[in-house]
């Protein structure tokens, strides 16, 4: 099987240092960048199909020219090889030039699924799987919680987390995949793996290798960010120590006085 | 000192490691004092046991200075941990530098991939700082050697599949040092027994043993090096060994340093943090100063001992000499810090002091250490 | 052109969703705002029920019977639809930010090239397009973001907009359902998990169980309050990780933000990824041992004490103060 992965270098959220910079547009430089955490969910998911099934991962980026450090940490995890987007006129692209970027780049590869995690940590639109899934004129299957493909028929049957419990949804493959935490933990990279990464390949794509088109002509965004603050800080709250029936008898209190009981 | 991208990469990698899998557990590994076959479990899985092992034997063929960077990211959450590295590749020395290429491919691997744990076994109850007093005997029968005496405070000598052993094949030697030979002794042979594990004041959750061998017969084919080699050997394997020592010291000494620092921003007396009193600053100040300078000089230990520098023995004591007494000095100090709060077992910093006690005793108290380097000093003049 | 701002309804268990009827509320002032007009679409197997509802708030609505929609995942269906739409003059579309919604606003996007303003808590007219208010970055910047053509997509988050009802209710308009332009991958079987029913971001009240649970059985007070105050119980990653509850319930960066008017937390430590989930909520209660937890940092009211001590006993003064 091939396996392309969607993998976005975003700032490390754990580092809580990310924000805006003056012109309202993410200051990646702000904080150290690692995988988005959904798709090293997503990647998981692949390594683990690809193990059962034979085949390889391949992980797809579209970052600035230093996100091949962070597809370094993909690779680490065993994907085989990376395809790296790279080009001054993406810097700030917005959501269909994205779409139409990646789906262009996998649609260079001969795939049987295409992956990717449900949002990013830095954008959380949740909208990009889809869309590139739509761009290609391949079935979507979202939110899944278990992939399970069936590579001698041709389709892959997925569990898609509902309010309910889930929906087992099957489509033809090649598919698209848009995968959630309930898929398992992704692997901490084995040291072998790390020094194995060094040397998988990376390759370079600029827009221009991609085609015609994919970027508005005069680099004006279908949206933009306008202002940008921090949030309202919270009153300060009041704490509560004692026994714990005074405790209950004061949240008692405090939530009949908002005619919350 | 600059560290290559891969010293960094693989530094980095066992540090996440530490923080997310290992740190969680280091209480309770001291409190129950039982050996975490978890953790070495993860060490293997994640290849950090490949570390000091080439490639041929499914290593990372990586230095000395990396082997350390490990051990010391492992020591700083947990100095039980990091020491399960540093044992594994102390036990595995006398091989790779003793050992014939068939020795190494039979053995290496199993060390190398973490299935198989080493434990390297010199000193006696009278053998301590003085190997001289090695009683334990190896006599040549056939193709044989057959062993009698009692090995004491062997790290890992519990769990270990295989231990070299430094046993007198030459007992009657006029030199002292040509009395010894380094055997490798599989522990399913008959003959070896576990009789005593100790319970000690720091590092509780390593196994300390006591082994008796009486009448274990092994091949010849398992002595590394000639007979009469043994002692040469495992000064040999000091060189490259004490360094993991100094990592495990520096280790524990930054974990300290970072609780304790930690604790004075948060922790507030007279109305501000305890971080704002100069006192506090003066501590923590000259606990960065002796974690940084003993960091360094292990760096420096290591690429110089690498590189084949003639004097690896003055190197290598110098580094754990002065790591060892910066780890105790600065866990110390982190409990000063923390007051009250420092001697209780909420914060580890208890836990690190008595941790880091051991990195001025074994693998040569710091008073060998001192007649080392004074001798490679004074040797020149 | 003038703005006509299409509302996209979601049908749930064959009602109209309550995030539809905010997303219609949204629509329509921002449709009066911009001096043009508003209507809502309603796709799905049985549309004419949640369309009438919809009229509630919206003077036109189109309710397309798609069978596909028993056996087929929705969003090429929706998509469709509003394809349709656009072509016939709809210049903005409001769609409400959940799993479907994402689906159907990241398919509008690849086949239409169309901006997404996405996850917006409110929005209003500026000039001649609409700006959105968002939190991002986990919480820790607010921005406005607008688009920069004449047309584009918000989706909307929950509990941002009241929903309020048009002073005249409107008409429903039925069509026949267009071809999909992309394939409708196949739902051979919808499951119902125990525990997994759960309408978290509709929920008023939401109850959440932590790392300091400790077990499955542990969440016995964490579902006895839930019930009591008429809440969703809800949970933490460690809670989820650890097994005690489905994914379903995950408040958070990965999980689902809630917004409720009530926020119960027992024994959750309020890490940041939690934090991002929840930290809109009106009021925000929290147990917790360890006095330095940092959901006290954006608690209103922070007990510290032992849950399975202090959620009884607010439990047993609940009672009482209801008589018995």
């Amino acid at each position: 099987m091939r396996i392309v992965v969607l993998t976005k270098p975003v700032p490390d959220p754990a580092a809580g240092a990310e924000r805006l910079g003056p012109d309202n547009r993410l200051d990646r430089a702000a904080s150290p960048t690692v995988v988005n955490g959904n798709d090293e969910y997503a990647l998981e998911a692949a390594l683990q199909l690809v193990e059962a099934h034979g085949g390889e991962v391949v992980i797809l980026t579209m970052a600035p020219a230093n996100g091949t450090e962070t597809m370094r940490k993909a690779l680490a995890m065993g994907a085989a090889r990376g395809i790296h987007v790279t080009d001054d006129a993406l810097a700030g692209a917005d959501l269909p030039t994205t779409i139409r970027v990646l789906a262009a780049a996998a649609g260079q590869e001969a795939f049987d699924l295409l992956l990717g995690g449900l949002d990013t940590s830095d954008g959380a639109g949740g909208a990009v799987t889809a869309g590139v899934a739509a761009r290609l004129g391949l079935p979507l299957l979202s939110t899944a919680a278990h992939i399970e493909p069936d590579p001698a028929a041709g389709r892959v049957r997925v569990r898609r987390l509902s309010a309910k419990g889930y929906d087992l949804v099957e489509a033809p493959m090649p598919a698209v995949i848009s995968c959630t935490q309930a898929l398992g933990a992704p692997r901490y990279p084995s040291l072998k793996g790390i020094m194995a990464a060094r040397s998988r390949p990376i390759a370079a794509h600029s827009l221009a290798d991609l085609g015609d088109g994919l970027a508005p002509a005069d680099g004006a965004w279908a949206t933009r960010v306008v202002a940008a603050e921090p949030p309202t800080a919270r009153a300060a709250g009041r704490t509560v120590t004692g026994s714990a029936t005074d405790a209950a008898r004061e949240i008692a209190d405090f939530l009949a006085d908002r005619r919350l009981i | 000192m600059r560290l290559t991208e891969e010293q960094q990469l693989l530094r980095d990698a066992v540090r996440v490691l530490a923080d997310e899998k290992i740190a969680p557990r280091a209480a309770e590994i001291d409190r129950s004092a039982t050996w975490p076959d978890d953790v070495r479990r993860l060490l293997a899985s994640h290849d950090i046991f490949a570390i000091p092992f080439e490639e041929r034997h499914g290593g990372l063929g990586s230095d000395l200075l990396t082997l350390c960077l490990a051990i010391e990211q492992i020591s700083r959450v947990c100095a039980t941990s990091g020491l399960i590295l540093a044992v594994q590749a102390l036990g595995a020395i006398p091989i790779q530098v003793a050992g014939t290429v068939e020795q190494q491919d039979r053995w290496l691997p199993g060390l190398a991939s973490g299935e198989m744990l080493i434990a390297f076994a010199l000193t006696e109850a009278d053998a301590g700082s003085d190997p001289s007093g090695i009683r334990t005997r190896a006599v040549r029968d056939g193709d044989d050697y057959v062993i009698n005496g009692t090995k004491r405070f062997i790290s890992h000598g519990s769990v270990a599949d295989s231990v070299v052993v430094f046993a007198a094949t030459n007992p009657d030697a006029e030199k002292a040092s040509r009395r010894l030979s380094a055997i490798l002794v599989e522990t399913d042979r008959p003959g070896f027994k576990v009789t005593r594990v100790e319970h000690k004041m720091g590092i509780r959750g390593s196994p300390t043993a006591e082994l008796a061998f009486d009448n274990v017969r092994v091949p010849v084919a398992n002595r590394l090096g000639d007979e009469g080699q043994g002692f040469a050997i495992a000064m040999k394997t000091f060189e490259r060994s004490r360094p993991g020592i100094a990592a495990q010291a520096v280790g524990i000494a930054q974990g300290a340093l970072e609780v304790a620092a930690a604790y004075a921003k948060e922790r507030r007396q007279f109305g501000k943090p305890i971080a704002e009193l100069q006192m506090i600053q003066s501590m923590l100040a000259d606990m960065d100063a002796a974690t940084e300078a003993a960091r360094q000089l292990l760096y420096a230990a290591c690429e110089a001992i690498e590189s084949g520098n003639g004097d690896a023995a003055r190197w290598a004591a110098i580094c754990k000499l002065v790591a060892g007494d910066a780890a105790m000095r600065v866990t110390t100090d982190a409990v000063q810090v923390l007051g009250g709060y420092g001697y209780i077992d909420e914060y580890p910093v208890e836990r690190m002091m008595r941790d880091a006690k051991i990195t001025q005793l074994y693998e040569g108290t710091q008073q060998i250490q001192r007649l080392i380097v004074a001798r490679s000093l004074l040797a020149g003049s | 052109m003038p703005a006509l701002v299409l509302a996209v309804a979601e049908v749930a268990d064959g009602s109209l969703t309550r995030l539809s009827t905010e997303a219609a509320t949204l629509a329509r002032a921002l449709a009066e705002a911009a001096g043009g007009t508003a209507l809502g679409l309603v796709v799905d197997a049985a549309p004419a029920g949640p369309a009438a509802e919809l009229a509630g708030y919206l003077p036109r609505v189109v309710a397309v019977t798609a069978a596909e929609l028993a056996d087929q995942v929705p969003a090429p269906h929706v998509a469709a639809e509003v394809a349709r739409l656009l072509g016939e003059g709809v210049t903005h579309v409001v769609i409400g930010a959940t799993t479907d919604g994402r689906d159907i606003a990241g398919t509008l996007v690849g086949l239409t090239g169309l901006g997404l303003l996405a996850n917006a808590d409110t929005a209003s007219w500026d000039g001649d397009a609409p700006v959105t208010r968002s939190v991002v970055l986990g919480g820790r910047a607010v921005t406005e973001s607008t688009l920069s053509g004449g047309s584009g997509i918000i989706t909307l988050r929950p509990g941002g907009v009241g929903a309020s009802e048009a002073a005249v209710p409107g008409a429903v308009e039925p069509r026949e359902p267009s071809t999909p332009a992309v394939p409708a991958a196949v739902v051979l079987e919808r499951v119902a998990e125990a525990g997994a029913e759960v309408s978290l971001e509709d929920a008023r009240v939401v109850v959440v169980g932590g790392r300091g649970v400790g077990s499955p059985e542990g969440f016995a007070v964490v579902e006895e309050l839930a019930g009591l105050l008429g809440g969703v119980v809800g949970a933490t990653r460690a809670s989820v990780d650890a097994g005690w509850v489905p994914y379903a319930r995950q408040i958070g960066q990965t999980g689902r933000v809630v917004k409720p008017a009530l926020y119960l937390g027992l024994g959750v430590s309020g890490a940041m990824q939690h934090r991002v989930g929840m930290q809109g909520s009106e009021v925000i209660v929290a147990v917790n041992r360890d006095q330095d937890a940092p959901i006290a940092e954006v608690a209103d009211l922070f007990v510290i004490g032992d849950l399975f001590q202090v959620a009884p006993a607010l439990a047993t003064e609940i009672r009482v103060r209801r008589g018995g």
